[in-house]
C-alpha cells in the first residue's frame, strides 16, 4: 500500500510494486516551495509542517492496526543536510525520519520492521539549486540528482519490504547517487 | 595581559542581550544563569512569572543583569511582544536561546492521540522555534557576527524514542531547521545550533520520582556516571555556542549527555 499524495507517491502506485511481506509505504508531504524562514506565515507552516506530520502519523497507526509487517518512509535528504528557503520541508522529512526509528524500537517486538528510504530531492519535486550543494564533493555517481524513481527506489523497496530484511529496522537508506554521505 | 584574558575578565557576553524562553525552570534556568554570569543581560521568558521572576531576581541578587517577561512560545504574538520588550529595554538582541517546551509523556505510538500526545510538543517546540526564530531575526541580522541563535533539542531528535516516540520528531525537525538556518542566515554571520542535552530537569527529576530504576538506567549507560547538570553541564555548552569562541560552528548539534550517544 502507498500513503501519500504527489508524483512520487504516485509513481509509486504506478509501479504495482509486489513484495513477499505485507508493506505500508509512507510517501513524505513535503512542501517543494522555496520560502525564506522569516517570511513563513503561518498558513504556510501549518500546510509544510502540521498537516503532513499528523497524516504521517495516521499512516503508520493504519499500518499498525493493519498489522503490516514493513512500514517504509520515503523522505528526500534535506532532513539530514538541512535546506536554505526549505527550513519548512527539511523539519518534516527530518521528523518522519526519526518517527522511523521510534516506531522501529516500539514495534519491533511485534514483528514489525520500519525503515526510511532518503532519496535526491527532486524526487519530491526540490529543485535542486534551491538545495544548493550539501558536499564538498561531487556526487558520486554520474548522472545523481536526477534520480529515477522505477529504477533507483523501487528495488530498494522490495528488499527492504522481503523477508530476508527481518533483521533490517530503524535504518536509513539513502539513495541519492552518493551526494549526502554523512555519517 | 593578551586581549583575550581582557575579554573574559569583562565576561565574554558583555553588552549583549540573550532571550531565554523556559527559563524558569531547568535546563532553561542553568543557560540563563550562565549567560549571565558572563555578562549578558538575561531576559526570562517563561510562560509563568511564579517561577521566571525568582530566576531574574536571583541573577540579579548575584549582580547580573535579568529580568522576567510572561512569554507563550506557542503564540506568535506572545513572543513578538518578548522580543519587542527586550529591545525597548537592553537595545537590541544578539542571542536567541529556544528552550521553552512542554506535553512530553509516554505513550505508544499506535494509540497516540493527536490532541493529548503531539500538539503541545509541535506547537512549542516546532512553531516555537517559528516564532523565536522569526522574531529575533531582524536583532539578530543587525548583530551580524555576533548574532546566535540556539535551539534545545534532544538525542531522542536522533535516535528516537521507544517511550515518548512523538517526542522524537519534534526534536528531530528542531534539528533539521537549524541545519537549513544555518546555512540561510550564515551569509550574514549569525549561527544556529542546538544542544542535546540530558539533565536533571524538573520533567526527568519527576520521572524519576515515578520510577527510580530510570535514574540507574540512565546512569549505567552513561559512561560519565551521572546525568548533567543544567548550569554547569548544560549552561556551559551554551555559553560556548553564543560566545565568539564558536564564530565558525554553525548547523551543528552538540549532544551534551555524558557520552551516551555515539553515532555521530
Amino acid at each position: 500500500m502507498i500513503e501519500g499524495v504527489g508524483a512520487l507517491a504516485d509513481a509509486l502506485r504506478a509501479a504495482q510494486i509486489e513484495t513477499d511481506q505485507s508493506t505500508t509505504v509512507v510517501v513524505a508531504g513535503i512542501s517543494a516551495r522555496a520560502i525564506a524562514f522569516a517570511d513563513l506565515t503561518d498558513d504556510d507552516f501549518d500546510a509544510a509542517w502540521e498537516q503532513p506530520m499528523r497524516a504521517a502519523i495516521a499512516a503508520f497507526q493504519s499500518a499498525h492496526q493493519a498489522g503490516h509487517r514493513r512500514i517504509i518512509a520515503i523522505v528526500p535528504t534535506i532532513g539530514m543536510s538541512g535546506a536554505p528557503m526549505l527550513s519548512h520541508a527539511a523539519a518534516t522529512s527530518e521528523a518522519i525520519r526519526v518517527m522511523v526509528k521510534s516506531a522501529a524500537r516500539q514495534w519491533g517486538v511485534d514483528g514489525m520492521t520500519v525503515n526510511c528510504i532518503a532519496v535526491a530531492p527532486i524526487l519530491f519535486g526540490i529543485d535542486p539549486a534551491d538545495v544548493g550543494a550539501v558536499s564538498l564533493a561531487p556526487p558520486a555517481l554520474a548522472g545523481a540528482g536526477a534520480g529515477n524513481v522505477i529504477d533507483d527506489i523501487v528495488p530498494l523497496i522490495r528488499m527492504v519490504a522481503d523477508s530476508d530484511s527481518h533483521h533490517l529496522t530503524g535504518a536509513t537508506l539513502t539513495a541519492d547517487g552518493g551526494t549526502w554521505m554523512s555519517p | 595581559m593578551t586581549p583575550l584574558a581582557m575579554t573574559r575578565l569583562a565576561g565574554r557576553l558583555a553588552g549583549r542581550t540573550a532571550i531565554v524562553t523556559g527559563a524558569g525552570q531547568g535546563v532553561g534556568e542553568g543557560i540563563a544563569r550562565r549567560l549571565a554570569t558572563e555578562g549578558a543581560n538575561v531576559v526570562i521568558a517563561a510562560r509563568r512569572v511564579d517561577t521566571g521572576q525568582p530566576v531574574a531576581d536571583a541573577i540579579v541578587a548575584s549582580g547580573g543583569s535579568a529580568i522576567c517577561i510572561k512569554t507563550d512560545v506557542s503564540s506568535r504574538e506572545s513572543v513578538q511582544s518578548c522580543v519587542d520588550a527586550t529591545v525597548d529595554r537592553f537595545g537590541g538582541l544578539q542571542i536567541m536561546v529556544h528552550n521553552a517546551f512542554r506535553g512530553a509523556s509516554p505513550h505508544r505510538l499506535e494509540d497516540a492521540d493527536l490532541d493529548r500526545h503531539w500538539s503541545h510538543m509541535s506547537r512549542t517546540g516546532v512553531w516555537g522555534v517559528l516564532f523565536t526564530g522569526q522574531s529575533a531575526w531582524p536583532h539578530l541580522r543587525q548583530s551580524g557576527s555576533a548574532g546566535r541563535f540556539i535551539i534545545v533539542s534532544s538525542p531522542s531528535g536522533i535516535e528516537g524514542s521507544a517511550n515518548i516516540p512523538l517526542y522524537s520528531p519534534v526534536k528531530a525537525a528542531e534539528r533539521a531547521i537549524a541545519k537549513s538556518l544555518a546555512r540561510e542566515w550564515g551569509p550574514v554571520g549569525v549561527t544556529v545550533n542546538c544542544i542535546a542535552p540530558v539533565a536533571a530537569s524538573p520533567a526527568l527529576l519527576t520521572a524519576f520520582d515515578r520510577a527510580p530504576a530510570l535514574k540507574s538506567a540512565i546512569e549505567s549507560r552513561t559512561p560519565l556516571g551521572r546525568v548533567g547538570d543544567p548550569d554547569t553541564d548544560i549552561g556551559s555548552v551554551a555559553l560556548f555556542l553564543a560566545s565568539d569562541d564558536s564564530s565558525y560552528v554553525s548547523g551543528q548539534t552538540i549532544v551534551c549527555d555524558g557520552g551516551s550517544f555515539l553515532g555521530l
